[in-house]
């Protein structure tokens, strides 16, 4: 199952440990570094002294190992069956063309077992030809780090051009959307890739080193709420992928602190809007005052 | 019992895990639950696996624990750290180890005997060698034969045992994307662990991490569709208390890309209807065919499909997972209508992308009319709420909900010390 010690990272540290212990006599101190690299903070403890104890078999004393082979292990059922499964996902082909050939298991679930519901209906268009060929490049250009000359589309239906060094992709599962985050000469950008009309390598010269990023801009909300029908527990899982801070201000009532990125400030305030009364936008002052101008321009609508 | 990093029984872990990461504001004393030194064993835990992420605050109180991480700026889910602590005995991680190398060729086919003989070859050389007899070692090939690691091909009377085929590795990419989007991710991330370290090129907006504490339950619920083959739950209610529900039909999984909740939709016998389940009120999953070692019969199979059909034909009419409303009602009927000016034609498109079932309605002087027949209208509040500023009419077939509706959006008022509210307070 899934809790097992097979994919523990004691096992997986061991198995590193045997495959240097396999080269050379390993020392204290190499045993450190790779227990340091691969396991817990705490596991020093526990594994060191398992095998300087002779309780664990597998190291002796002076460093070697009684294992002959590099360990390895093949797949597990359920590895092959989740593996099975996600290449019957659409978006596997931005990846790769093949298929896999476990005969022996069946996939762990079929596109058709989970629905996400709530995801938007504009999602990129990942079996669409053009668009797996951008992904790759782009991709391929991460990886390598090489500029990409790319023509796009403005929020204004406008072509644009940009010249940029691709950092890393981002994808959105509610909007079911990747877009490429870059550095440029003049200043950082961030493009859809379903608008991306085409892309190439861009062969003059590119100042990477002096390239400008988009800077994080952080803000926070603060927002008070009352602990009734669940409401603290809908309201911290909601926002439970921000940065947050929450603190009981008495029996019932609680303070949330969120951090999120200026450029998704009007998704905030559309998220807070959606639980109504529930909560309080307490500061800043200038996110509060995006709230009152929402309501008194609903009273105008006299519902 | 003194101290261990590593853990037998992942439950526990998972209710610490979601207190300090979902919550994070309760101090030491109000963990009344467990004892004090459960709670300083499992924090301590958590400290050794999350290191950095787990964070501290000084309040009046005491000191309060909580675990911070910003998912946009993670390449990989620090949760699932948790699933790879099971514990094991000192003889299960050495006789894997040995067995292995026994077996390291794939076409080496060993009988048990031929097994033991070699294992204490390799167990002679310290000093006070560890003995392993033949059952224990016996059950443990049974165990990973099992798991789909050891391969048992019986010869005569005789069973051999053999590695199974190694395979091809998986593009690092495939993993790195896969294993945070993906349902069950956490296998990818085992798949990811047998990696060298890579440049990892995703990041994940709007991504919910929670999920991953409930990995064993969505796998035991997706292997029993699989089977199609019913099951019992332990679900724990709202007073924390834990009830078993009997003979349940797993038919779908629901996720909520906007709250990071999964659901499972199953058939309940005892109520005769289609209902759903959280997954994080779901401690245990035991399925019939694991239990009883049963195959599904002919007449099984028919039944199952007629209830995914069943389910196929109400999916239009659920916003969320709800499939019962407060009203009593089969069907509620909701609709509402929004004005937008002529420089905002991102409100009709982000109506057609956001709706999820019912239809919308252009109407003149830049409106639109969205209406739908659902089971639950309750469920549509919230996306409602998103249109405040130009909701110009709405009605619900449900009159309490819609008063409701309009009480909620006045109490806004009031809070923010608009004239025209009613009660002064946060609800």
């Amino acid at each position: 199952m899934v809790f097992s010690e097979l994919y523990s990272a004691y096992y997986n540290t061991v198995a590193k440990i045997i495959t240097e212990a396999i080269k050379h006599p390993l020392s204290d101190n190499e045993l450190q570094t790779i227990i340091e690299k691969h396991a817990f903070s705490e596991s020093m403890l526990n594994i060191i002294p398992a095998f300087k104890e002779e309780r664990w078999q597998l190291l002796k004393p002076d460093g070697k190992t009684t294992i002959k082979n590099v360990p390895t292990m093949p797949l597990t059922t359920l590895q092959k069956r989740w593996l099975k499964a996600i290449f019957m996902d659409k978006r596997i082909k931005l990846f790769t063309d093949k298929t896999l050939d476990f005969t022996d298991v069946e996939p762990l679930f079929k596109p058709e077992d989970i629905i996400v519901f709530d995801k938007y209906a504009d999602g990129d268009p990942f079996s669409d030809e053009v668009y797996i060929k951008n992904f790759r490049l782009t991709l391929d250009a991460i990886k390598k780090r090489y500029p990409l000359d790319i023509e796009t589309t403005s929020r204004n239906g406008e072509a644009v051009h940009i010249i940029l060094m691709p950092e890393y992709l981002e994808y959105s599962e509610k909007d079911d959307k990747f877009r490429l985050t870059g550095s440029g000469e003049k200043f950082g950008s961030t493009v859809n890739l379903s608008r991306i009309i085409s892309v190439k390598t861009y062969n003059e010269s590119f100042d990477a080193e002096h390239a400008k990023k988009t800077p994080l801009r952080e803000r926070t909300v603060i927002f008070e709420l009352v602990d009734k029908r669940n409401a603290l527990e809908r309201v911290l899982l909601h926002f439970a992928h921000f940065k947050k801070q929450a603190e009981k201000l008495d029996d019932e009532r609680y303070r949330i602190t969120v951090s999120y990125d200026k450029d998704d400030e009007m998704e905030i305030v559309i998220r807070i809007l959606s639980f109504g009364p529930m909560i309080r936008v307490t500061a800043p002052q200038h996110f509060i005052e995006l709230i009152k101008k929402r309501l008194i321009n609903q009273k105008s609508c006299e519902l | 019992m003194s101290y261990n990093e590593l853990v037998k029984n992942f439950n526990r872990i998972r209710d610490y895990m979601r207190e300090f990461y979902v919550y994070g504001f309760k101090s030491r004393d109000e963990y009344t639950k467990k004892s004090a030194r459960s709670y300083d064993d499992e924090r301590r835990r958590l400290e050794s696996w999350l290191g950095d992420y787990m964070q501290f605050r000084r309040t009046p109180d005491g000191k309060n624990v909580f675990i911070s991480i910003d998912s946009r700026q993670s390449r990989h889910n620090p949760l699932y750290k948790a699933w790879k602590t099971k514990s094991f005995t000192d003889g299960d991680i050495t006789l894997h180890f040995i067995l292995f190398d026994i077996l390291s060729d794939e076409d080496k086919s060993l009988s048990i005997n031929e097994i033991m003989e070699e294992l204490d070859d390799y167990l002679g050389q310290f000093e006070n060698p560890r003995y392993f007899d033949v059952s224990t070692v016996r059950k443990k090939l049974k165990e990973y034969t099992e798991a789909g690691i050891i391969i048992t091909e019986k010869k005569g009377k005789t069973a051999y045992y053999k590695r199974n085929k190694m395979s091809e590795p998986v593009n690092c990419d495939i993993l790195d994307f896969f294993s945070e989007v993906s349902p069950c991710g956490v296998v990818g991330s085992f798949l990811l662990d047998k990696i060298d370290s890579h440049e990892e090129n995703f990041l994940f907006k709007h991504h919910y991490i929670t999920s991953a504490m409930d990995s064993e339950v969505l796998c035991l619920l997706l292997m029993a569709m699989q089977e199609k083959c019913s099951i019992d739950l332990d679900i724990l209610t709202r007073k924390k208390e834990v009830f078993t529900e009997n003979d349940v039909v797993p038919l779908k999984i629901m996720i909520s890309a906007q709250s990071g909740r999964q659901y499972l939709m199953a058939y309940v016998p005892r109520f005769k209807r289609i209902t759903s389940y959280r997954l994080d009120n779901i401690v245990s999953v035991k399925t019939c065919s694991v239990n009883n070692e049963r195959k599904i019969t002919e007449s099984e199979n028919t039944d199952y499909d007629i209830l995914q059909e069943k389910l196929k034909g109400m999916l239009p009419h659920i916003w969320g997972v709800s499939t019962q409303g407060s009203s009593g009602e089969r069907m509620e009927h909701v609709e509402f209508t929004i004005r937008y000016a002529e420089y905002e034609q991102y409100i009709p498109r982000r109506m057609e992308r956001e709706k999820r079932c019912g239809t919308l309605e252009y109407l003149e002087g830049n409106k639109i009319r969205f209406s739908a027949d659902v089971y639950d209208a309750e469920e549509l509040v919230p996306w409602i709420r998103t249109f405040i500023c130009r909701i110009t009419d709405i009605s619900f077939s449900d009159k309490k909900l819609e008063e409701k509706f309009k009480n909620d959006i006045m109490k806004m008022y009031a809070l923010y010390g608009l004239e025209g509210g009613g009660e002064n307070g946060i609800q």
